[in-house]
């Protein structure tokens, strides 16, 4: 039997996402795999779109082993070909797709922005705001025939609303992915199609990461979280965009839910 | 005495009406303005603003690239008789303008209009660094609020204008203890040709009647951006669009 998650994991066929198939970028790990997760737990077939696939395939692995449906399709998002495979690869094995989730990010180590040479600066467009537009570009088709059931989101970050001290360039390339949702909301509305952002704070590899090498990073952020804790990438996060891309958030379009558990609390 | 009286000035995308009218307000608050970009184009500007007994003078570079730019205003400071201490950029490439519907965007536009304008923010805030350094200044990025509302058919134009308003937030965040502050300035969408109106994004009409004149209505918040009564403003956006957006 399966009914609504449960605590051993089970996936839900009669859940708000049964018999829609979304695409995850990075959801190898951290946040996009919380994501991946979480919508596959309320029925979503689940394309973990990862880079490398020795994450991605145990991602996916992870999800079959619940007894819910996804595989993977290696793909590096800033690479326009890439992109259109993978969809294609979705909506031949699936018959469609009705969710794309751009959340993979490459870049974010600590620099000056005098500093900022050309190299620094294209890993943080080309996976961000590149990967938005190939992300928005080769869904588009499919999102448009998912009509009210079609959703694009977008993972972005609170330093995308209020800057970033220590990941300068980090910052633009996550507020242009607002602006992309915000405009991409009004144009794809007529469709019914909804676009919006998470800006979520979770305990990621990268996080843990920028946690290492930067202790007042940590100290700092516990210290202004409202609710005292670091989020977790599913049960915190994917949660969020489970909700976004389900049928309750059909009138949500063009926003960014922070979910950061009340860090910034600046929108 | 006038809020910039004996200041050197960058001003990029003065060959526009926007930049145009701001170059105008920053030379009768008394600033020696560089003017970046094409001297044939701008001969009409430096003309007039030496008609109001200023001064200007105009200077090319490539905007995407840095050193240029360093040298440019190297150069602009060395004529004009001082150190750079404002940096106004207003300029965007022409094609970013273009209303196109997204499924008609492809990797050719997206490149010149998002790279291509970010490419410049960057290299503008670079140099403005290089110069501004020593002795602190004040730069301030001209980022329509259509980066804050979003606008259909516009979307690597909006990605560009809010990516280029968060870069400000960050160049503000680190170059504070420099002396050197860093702000937007937020005109209506009417502002530039992008053939998108304030009631597109507001259900009211603009509470001060329009989005303005260039150099009496925007100028003079520029004008104070970049004097020393704004010198504890970093990091901020201010909407001079006549009362329509409002936020936060």
């Amino acid at each position: 039997m399966r009914g609504r998650r449960r605590v051993d994991g089970a996936v839900s066929v009669d859940g708000p996402l049964a018999g829609r198939t979304a695409i995850v970028t990075g959801a190898g790990q951290g946040v996009g795999r919380g994501i991946a997760a979480a919508l596959a737990h309320r029925g979503a077939r689940v394309v973990v779109a990862a880079r490398r696939a020795e994450t991605g395939e145990p991602a996916a692995q992870e999800i079959r082993d619940w007894g819910g449906e996804a595989r993977c399709i290696v793909t590096d998002i800033t690479r326009a070909e890439d992109v259109e495979r993978c969809v294609a690869g979705t909506v031949e094995e699936y018959g469609g797709l009705e969710i794309m989730v751009h959340n993979a990010f490459q870049g974010g180590r600590p620099h000056r922005l005098e500093d900022v040479d050309a190299t620094l600066w294209a890993t943080n467009s080309r996976t961000a705001v590149w990967g938005s537009y190939y992300s928005a570009r080769f869904a588009a088709p499919h999102l448009r025939r998912a009509g009210t059931r079609g959703r694009l989101l977008l993972i972005t970050s609170p330093a995308g609303v209020e800057g970033s001290v220590n990941i300068p360039v980090y910052a633009p390339v996550k507020a242009a992915q607002r602006a992309i949702a915000k405009s991409l909301a009004r144009e794809w509305g007529p469709h019914g199609i909804t676009v919006n952002c998470v800006a979520p704070v979770a305990e990621t590899p990268a996080l843990v990461g920028a946690f290492a090498t930067n202790p007042v990073l940590k100290e700092r952020l516990e210290a202004r979280t409202a609710l005292g804790r670091v989020g977790d990438a599913e049960r915190d996060v994917g949660a969020v965009a489970a909700f976004l891309a389900s049928d309750d958030a059909s009138y949500v379009t063009g926003q960014t839910v922070v979910c950061d558990g009340g860090s910034f609390l600046g929108l | 005495m006038r809020a910039l009286d004996g200041r050197v000035a960058v001003v990029t995308g003065a060959d526009e009406p926007l930049g145009r009218g701001l170059a105008l307000a920053l030379g009768d608050a008394g600033a020696r303005l560089a003017l970046v970009g094409d001297a044939g184009r701008l001969a009409p500007l430096t003309t007039e603003l030496e008609s109001r007994n200023g001064r200007a003078v105009a200077v090319e570079a490539v905007l995407d690239e840095r050193a240029a730019l360093e040298r440019a205003f190297a150069t602009a400071a060395d004529e004009l008789g001082g150190p750079v201490r404002i940096v106004v950029h207003a300029a965007v490439p022409a094609v970013a303008y273009e209303r196109v519907a997204f499924e008609d965007v492809d990797d050719a536009r997206w490149d010149a209009v998002w790279e291509g304008t970010m490419g410049a923010a960057l290299a503008v805030l670079q140099a403005s660094f290089t110069l501004l350094r020593a002795g602190g200044g004040r730069v301030v990025l001209v980022t329509p609020t259509v980066a804050m509302s979003g606008a259909a058919q516009l979307v690597p134009y909006a990605a560009a204008m809010e990516g280029q308003r968060l870069l400000a937030k960050s160049a503000a965040r680190q170059w504070g203890p420099d002396g050197i502050t860093v702000n937007c300035l937020a005109p209506a969408p009417e502002q530039v040709p992008i053939g998108v109106t304030s009631s597109e994004v507001s259900l009211a009409p603009p509470a001060l009647g329009g989005p303005g004149d260039a150099e009496t209505d925007l100028g003079p918040v520029v004008a104070f951006l970049a004097s020393d009564d704004a010198h504890f403003l970093t990091g901020e956006t201010l909407c001079a669009d006549g009362g329509v957006w409002m936020a936060p």
